[in-house]
Order: structure tokens, then sequence, then C-alpha cells
């Protein structure tokens, strides 16, 4: 055989297997970071681990079919935020017949219309893909010409509706007209400056339970032999809430077990379930946070190449090993800081997020997990501007005792909130539920303590921000004069 | 006694004794120039600037010559040299070329090898019996370029033929050839024919010679330009910058061309298309049925024209976007591919350009290979692509 038709062999082979392997890995397992045809956004890189967590469709199912189910995924995790920030432009408003000439500028219905993944160049602030003057699809004709319904709107353009801290396209809790009109007298800083959940928090009467010394502590000998762990445990709130040791490290024994039992089912790092077994709200919104989002309920789980071959009526051809060999690897459950886009500190690179991570596990400090456990890993310019700021004073004289429960403010004051579910305070995990646009901030936590008009203009400023509100804001957003010069005008023509 | 068409595919053999596949224009027009030498020759054409007629109509012979010697004769209307080497080379050249290998093979020269491989179709070689009858040639060729006795005009006739094809460097690669320089200039001021043969045969020889140069030059230097366009094109791909998309909203037209789906794949085909098209043209121009019609040449310049096409097209398909991963390596190894075929045809077709500013462009033709091996990974890496966009 001559060379020629030995190459030509070599080269068709070769063709046939590479288009061969991929295809295994696109349908059967494997790694597929090779097939991704761009950077994901900030907000997913986290979740990067598995593709059918986002595309979710069949194989072999049509476009239309696979765009509803990426659109169903988008729901999933998002809809019920949503909801709770009663979405000012939700998918009900655009379903009737008479907007179809709105859906045919801009099919609001998918979540695809706007956010597509995978773009980079033309994904911009909040992982908007269409030019930031998308309001102009709906708003720049007929009725619905904001230029001309609204005087104070005259000659303004679309570009700076949801960058000019007026408008979200979503949230705008804080932003509609009426709550600014009822804010627009507000001073710059409350008389009393408190925030009122995290004030409630701390002054909450735990439940009456014995608290446990350190005497009352049962575990195995050596592990009773580390004093300093033990000194630690018998100052936290887990031995003041009657938490013993089993409590986490056996937690398969009975409550009240004997000694030896729990020597039996001891185990030396107990798994983050054992925390989410008594604190189910922190962790369930931690795991639909930026922190935890890994370990969120819906994440795909990898593919079984088994199961695969079964959807083409291949079934049980291959051999177990063969399977295992092409089993997809496991997604990481926990991110790493040096996995993070944001700027981090080099000694925390190789951490891992868990409850641990901030909560040291036997001195259980929350006001360590409020400050230094967010500045052990997180190194930008607005956390290292922190430690300059007011907010860092209030909050070291809080913990002085100088200042009211509640009156200082810590990172977790404002990125990690306090929420009230029937009737109880926790700490909301998901950062993301206030983080951007950051206006989602203003109810929850900036009014607590500051006027609206103040937060809307100090939000606006982004050096401000990046400062850490150091200074005062040279932005100022009209917003609430023009509400409150809208109101009058219609409080007049009331009264004509 | 060899025609000049025999021993043109004797020197353009290779040292291993297979011939030189006809691949180029200038071994075209060599062939057709060679034939009407042969004629001139043997006394039965004649030529003035207007027009090349058949002076004897008496048959020579040789079959493929009188063939020849009929078209010329029963042309209706009298046409110049340079036409005619332009219409034989692109409907005559392989017709040419198989008749003196048989002429060879006859002579025993050159003996005739046929393979079948399986799933292919039968491949024909001709090798050298011996390499005896071509190392005489050669030799003969090279007392002429060095020394300085008065030569014979056959001798004279063939250098000038294959310096007037560019394709003496061929067949005296190395440095070599540029210590015989001013022996070549004084060959070319050199009564061609001499006082042994009559002027009548000096003047249609040189008329040929002239014809075959203006000929082989001009589109040559055609193919130069869309090669050094093709590069250029190539070239701006892989540095510029992408080309942003405008921060507007509504469907602008680059918007729709780099990120609209359908746009895209409209694009994506008309790319697939236009490579599969490339390709076709490359490979079909060596299958004999493909070569006859309008030679190798149209071929060739259909090529480089599509290679630019594919080019431009890239463009519009991404914008000048590289892409990523997978994405990154099929853009990368199109680019590679485009930009090693482009200086491929530079080498090629700017050879005696490029020897002028002391380039040897024997070593370019290496670009030729490169231009195939960059095409192995294309399919595979286009059928993943597709996938992609079909599974995601």
């Amino acid at each position: 055989m001559s060379r020629k038709a030995i190459f030509w062999i070599l080269c068709t082979t070769g063709t046939l297997l590479a288009v061969a392997i991929t295809a295994v890995w696109m349908f059967l397992g494997g790694d597929r970071g090779m097939l991704v045809i761009g950077k994901s956004t900030d907000g997913h890189h986290q979740i990067m681990t598995t593709c059918e967590t986002c595309h979710a469709a069949p194989v072999f199912a049509d476009a239309a079919a696979a765009e509803r189910a990426l659109n169903q995924t988008c729901r999933n995790c998002h809809e019920e935020e949503l909801k709770a920030a009663g979405d000012s432009h939700s998918r009900k408003k655009f379903r009737g017949p008479r907007m179809a000439a709105y859906r045919e500028r801009l099919d609001a219905r998918r979540c695809t219309a706007c956010h597509i993944e995978h773009r980079p160049e033309i994904t911009r602030a909040g992982a908007v893909t269409v030019a930031m003057d998308f309001c102009a699809a709906c708003h720049s004709e007929g009725d619905q010409d904001v230029r001309k319904v609204r005087s104070s709107h005259a000659g303004l353009t679309f570009n700076t509706c949801a960058s000019g801290g007026c408008h979200n396209y979503h949230d705008n809790r804080a932003l509609y007209e009426d709550f600014l009109v009822r804010r627009a007298t507000q001073p710059r800083v409350a008389p009393l400056p408190v925030h009122s959940l995290s004030a409630r928090y701390r002054t909450r009467q735990l439940p009456e339970k014995a608290a446990l010394r350190r005497r009352d502590a049962i575990a195995p000998e050596s592990a009773l032999a580390e004093q300093a762990v033990l000194n630690q445990w018998a100052t936290s709130g887990h031995a003041a809430g009657g938490v013993n040791c089993a409590g986490c490290h056996a937690p398969d024994a009975a409550q009240g077990a004997p000694r030896a039992e729990v020597e039996a089912r001891w185990v030396d790092a107990p798994r983050m379930r054992v925390c989410e077994g008594c604190h189910k709200m922190e962790a369930r919104t931690f795991s639909r946070g930026r922190h935890g989002m890994r370990g969120h309920p819906l994440i795909a789980p990898p593919r079984d190449p088994g199961r695969r071959l079964e959807v083409l009526g291949l079934g049980g051809i291959l051999p177990e090993g063969i399977a295992a060999w092409l089993a997809d690897p496991v997604p990481p459950t926990r991110m790493t800081v040096a996995e993070s886009r944001l700027p981090m500190r080099a000694d925390a690179a190789n951490g891992t997020l868990n409850c641990g991570t901030c909560h040291r596990p036997h001195a259980v400090d929350i006001k360590r997990a409020a400050v230094q456990a967010c500045a052990s890993c997180h190194d930008d310019t607005h956390t290292r501007a922190y430690f300059e700021s007011t907010h860092y004073g209030l909050w070291q004289a809080e913990l002085a005792g100088e200042a009211p429960p509640g009156g200082g403010v810590s990172c977790a004051t404002c990125h990690l909130v306090k929420i009230e579910r029937r009737g109880k305070i926790m700490t909301n995990h998901n950062q993301n539920d206030n983080l951007r646009p950051n206006e989602k901030m203003i109810r929850s936590v900036c009014l607590d303590c500051h006027g609206l008009g103040f937060a809307l203009d100090s939000l606006a400023d982004t050096g401000l921000v990046a400062r850490n509100f150091r200074g005062k804001p040279a932005v100022h957003v009209k917003s609430i004069e023009w509400a409150k010069r809208r109101a009058a005008a219609a409080e007049g023509n009331k009264g004509r | 006694m060899m025609t000049f068409v025999e021993e043109l595919l004797l020197l353009t053999s290779d040292e291993n004794g297979e011939l030189v596949p006809m691949q180029d224009d200038r071994y075209e027009c060599a062939m057709a120039g060679a034939a009407l030498m042969d004629l001139a020759f043997a006394d039965r054409i004649d030529t003035d600037l207007q027009m090349l007629v058949v002076s004897d109509h008496t048959p020579t012979g040789d079959s493929m010559l009188d063939r020849i010697l009929a078209k010329i004769a029963y042309r209706r209307q009298a046409v110049d040299t340079r036409r005619w080497i332009r219409d034989l080379s692109e409907d005559e050249a392989l017709t040419i070329q198989e008749s003196a290998l048989d002429g060879l093979v006859e002579r025993g020269i050159l003996k005739h090898q046929e393979k079948k491989f399986p799933w292919t179709s039968r491949s024909q070689r001709y090798v050298m019996v011996d390499g005896k009858a071509r190392n005489e040639l050669s030799l003969r060729i090279e007392n002429v370029l060095i020394s300085g006795d008065i030569p014979d005009p056959r001798d004279i006739a063939l250098i000038s033929l294959l310096d007037a094809c560019d394709i003496l460097p061929d067949v005296f690669p190395g440095k070599w050839l540029e210590r015989c320089h001013p022996r070549l200039e004084q060959l070319r001021k050199m009564d061609l024919i001499g006082r042994e043969v009559a002027g009548a045969i000096a003047d249609v020889d040189r008329t040929i010679i002239l014809a075959l140069r203006a000929r082989s030059t001009r589109f040559r230097k055609l193919l130069l330009a869309l090669s050094v366009m093709g590069a250029l094109a190539t070239a701006a791909t892989l540095l510029s910058p992408r080309v942003p998309v405008p921060d507007r909203f509504g469907p602008t037209f680059f918007e729709l061309l780099w990120f609209d789906g359908l746009w895209q794949q409209w694009s994506g085909y008309a790319l697939l298309g236009l490579s599969g098209a490339g390709f076709m043209t490359a490979t079909l121009r060596k299958w004999r049925p493909a070569a006859r019609m309008g030679g190798s040449k149209w071929w060739r310049f259909t090529h480089v024209v599509i290679g630019i096409c594919c080019a431009l097209v890239l463009f519009v398909h991404t914008g000048f976007r590289m892409g990523e991963n997978l994405n990154a390596a099929l853009m990368l190894s199109y680019l590679v591919m485009l930009m090693f075929g482009a200086l491929a045809g530079i080498s090629i077709n700017g050879a005696s350009q490029l020897r002028r500013i002391g380039v040897s462009p024997k070593p370019l033709y290496f670009l030729m290979k490169l231009h195939v091996i960059a095409l192995y990974p294309l399919p595979a890496l286009l059928i993943i692509h597709i996938l992609i966009v079909y599974m995601y």
C-alpha cells in the first residue's frame, strides 16, 4: 500500500475518531469544558460544572423545545426572587394578544431574549445581552412613549433609564413613584440609625435550654484532650443552646446516647448537611447565593452513560468498566476561593466555601463571620475601603457597646441581610437577593438608617461605592424631584 | 531523436525517476511551446507578427504533432502565436503530455506502472527504467550552461523554452544556476538557431519563446496578486481586533450577522460550501476529465479566488472573532490553512520576483504541503462545531 493511501486512511480514521470521541463527550459523559463557546457570566460561572443544569432539553429536542427548557431552568432558580420583588415586567404582562407588537420587538416572555449565556462580548451589567437602551423597544412609541407621557422625561435618551439609578427592569421596589413621593422628605441620616432586624436579632431571647459547660461535653477521650477546642465550644452559641459535641460529630447517634455509642458513631469532620439539619433556612439561602450555589438542589447530577444509551435503544451494550470510565466527572459541590472572578487574597486561594469557612466550627462567632471572614478572602477596593469607612467605625462601636445593637454596619449587614420568616429572624445567606442592581438593597438595608434620596444618590455613585461610602455622593438622582413634581401636578388637577 | 516535449518531460521528472505531475500553468505553457517548437523544427509552421500558419501540410509521423498541425491548418481564422500557446496550453497540454509519455515508454526510457489500492481508484505512474537518458540530457544542458562553446540549436531552443516558462530553477535547483546567469543572458541574446538552421525557423522559434514568456508571466502576475490579497485578508482576520456591535437596541445589521442564530447558520453554511468548493477545485484538477476542461490554470485561478472568498465570508461569519476553546481551534486551523495557501501561491507565482530579491523559492514549495497538512484537522473540527451549535 502506498504512503499516500496509508496517509488518507489515517486522516479519515483520525477525523472519524475525533468526531466520535466528541459525540461521546456530548451525549454520554466526560468533561465538556473544551466545547464551551464562550466565558459564562459572573453570576453563573460557579455552576458551570454540568451543561444539563441549564441545557435541560432532551438531546435531540428541536430548537424551540430547547429554548423553552433553557428558559424554564432560568425560572427554576430566579422565579422566586422575581416574585418577591414584584417583577415589574413579569412574563404574564407579555402574554396577551395586545402585547404581540411589543413581543415582536423584544419577546420579554423569554429570559433568553435579554440574557444569553456564553456571550461575554455583549454581556453588560446585570448579565444583560441586549443594548442598555432596551426600554426603547416598548416605551418609545404611542401612548407608551415616556418622553411624551412624562414631561420630565422629554429629551432623555433610553440608555440612562436603567443605569441612572431611576429604574430597574425587574425590581423597582424602592424606585416606584408613590414610594419616592412618600420618602421624599427623609433626612440624610435617620435620627436613630439602627438596622432594625439586626437589632432585634442581637437582642433576641434564646430558647430556654440547659446551657452546657465543659464538663458536659460528650466526646471520645482524644477529642476531649484538645483543650483549646473544648474551651471554644464551651463559650459558643452551640453550648449555650444545648448542642453537645455529639450533635455535630455523631449525628447518627440517638439524642442523649451514652459515650460508647457516641464514640462508635464519631465523625471527626462533620459534613455540611449536619449544619443543614438545624439551620435549614440558612442552608437553603446559602445554596441559592454566590457562595453556595453549587449545592443548589437543581444542579444537574452527573450523566449516567448507561441510561443515556438506553435512550438510544443501546442500553446494556457498554461493559461496566467502560461505562464507569465514560461517566461524567462528579462536579465539585463547593467553590474554592481560587475559582472566584473577584479580586481575592492569594493566601485564601485554597479555601473552600462551606459553613465552616466563615463560621469557625467550634467558636461559632457570628461577629467574626460578619466582617473578618469576608475580608479574609475578598480583596477588592470596596472591601479594603470598608476598614476606613464610617460604617466600620459604627460596627466597632457596636462591638464595644458604645452603639446600640444594630447600630453598626458590618459586611453582613448589607450583603447577608437579616430577614424575618414566620416571626423568626435569620440571616439570608443568598447575597444575590440584594446585590445587583444595588437599588435592591435600599429597602432591606439602607432605609433603616438613611433617607431614600441619599441612598439613591450614594448607590448611583460608583466611585463612592468603591470607597465604601466614605465621603458624599457626587451623583444626584433626580427621580424624587420628578415624582414629587408629577404628584403635585396631579394633586392640582384633582383640586381643580 | 526525442521530441522537445519528451525532453521537457524527462527534465522535469524528479530524482527518484517519478514524473512531476503537471499542476502548474508554467508546465502547460511549456508543453504547448515544446509542441510548436517540434513543428517549427520539422518545418511545418511559420509565423509573422500577426499569425501562425502551416507552411507544410505533410504529416510528421508523430500522431500528437500531426493532430496539432491539423488543428492549426483547419482553423478558420488565423491567429497569432500567443493565442495558439494559450489555446494549446488550456486544451491540449494533458494530451501532449500523455502522448509524450507513451513515446518515452516506446523508447524504453520510461516504464508504465499501475496500482490498485483497496477502496481507491487505480493509480498510474511512470518511472524511469534506469535514469540514463535523463542524466545524459541533464548533463548536456548543464554543459551548454557552463561551457562557452557554441551550442546546438536544439539545446538553445530547449533552454530558452525552460527559461521562458521559468522552469529552469526547478530543473537545476540551488545556487548553481545563479552562477550561470551571465551565460544564460548570453544564450538569451544569441541568435537562437544560428547559421545552421534556416532563418525562418529562427523567427518561429523566437516568436514562440516571446509568446511563452508573455503568456506565462501575465497569468502568474494575476495569481500572484490574488495570492497577496488572500494573504492580506487572512492576516487581517488573524490580527485585527473584532468589529464591535453597536450599543443600540434593535436588530442592527452587524448584531444580526454575528449574534443571530439564523444569520450565523447562513454564513456558516456558505463558508462550508465555499470551503468544500475550494477543496474540490484542488482535487478535481488532478482528475483527467476535469483537468481537460480549461487546463489546470483555471482550476488554480478558481481555487485562489475561492480562498479569498473564504477569507471574506469568514469575516462575515465571525467579524474577526477568534472564539474560545474548540471554536478557537477551528478558527486558528482554518486561518493557518488559508495563510499557508496564500503564501504557497505567492511562492509559486512570484518565484521570479522572489529570486530577484534573493529568496530561493524552492523551500517555499514546502508551504504547499503545509497548506494541505493544515487542512487535515478541519473536517473533524467543523463537524464538532456544527454538532455543538445544534446540540446546545
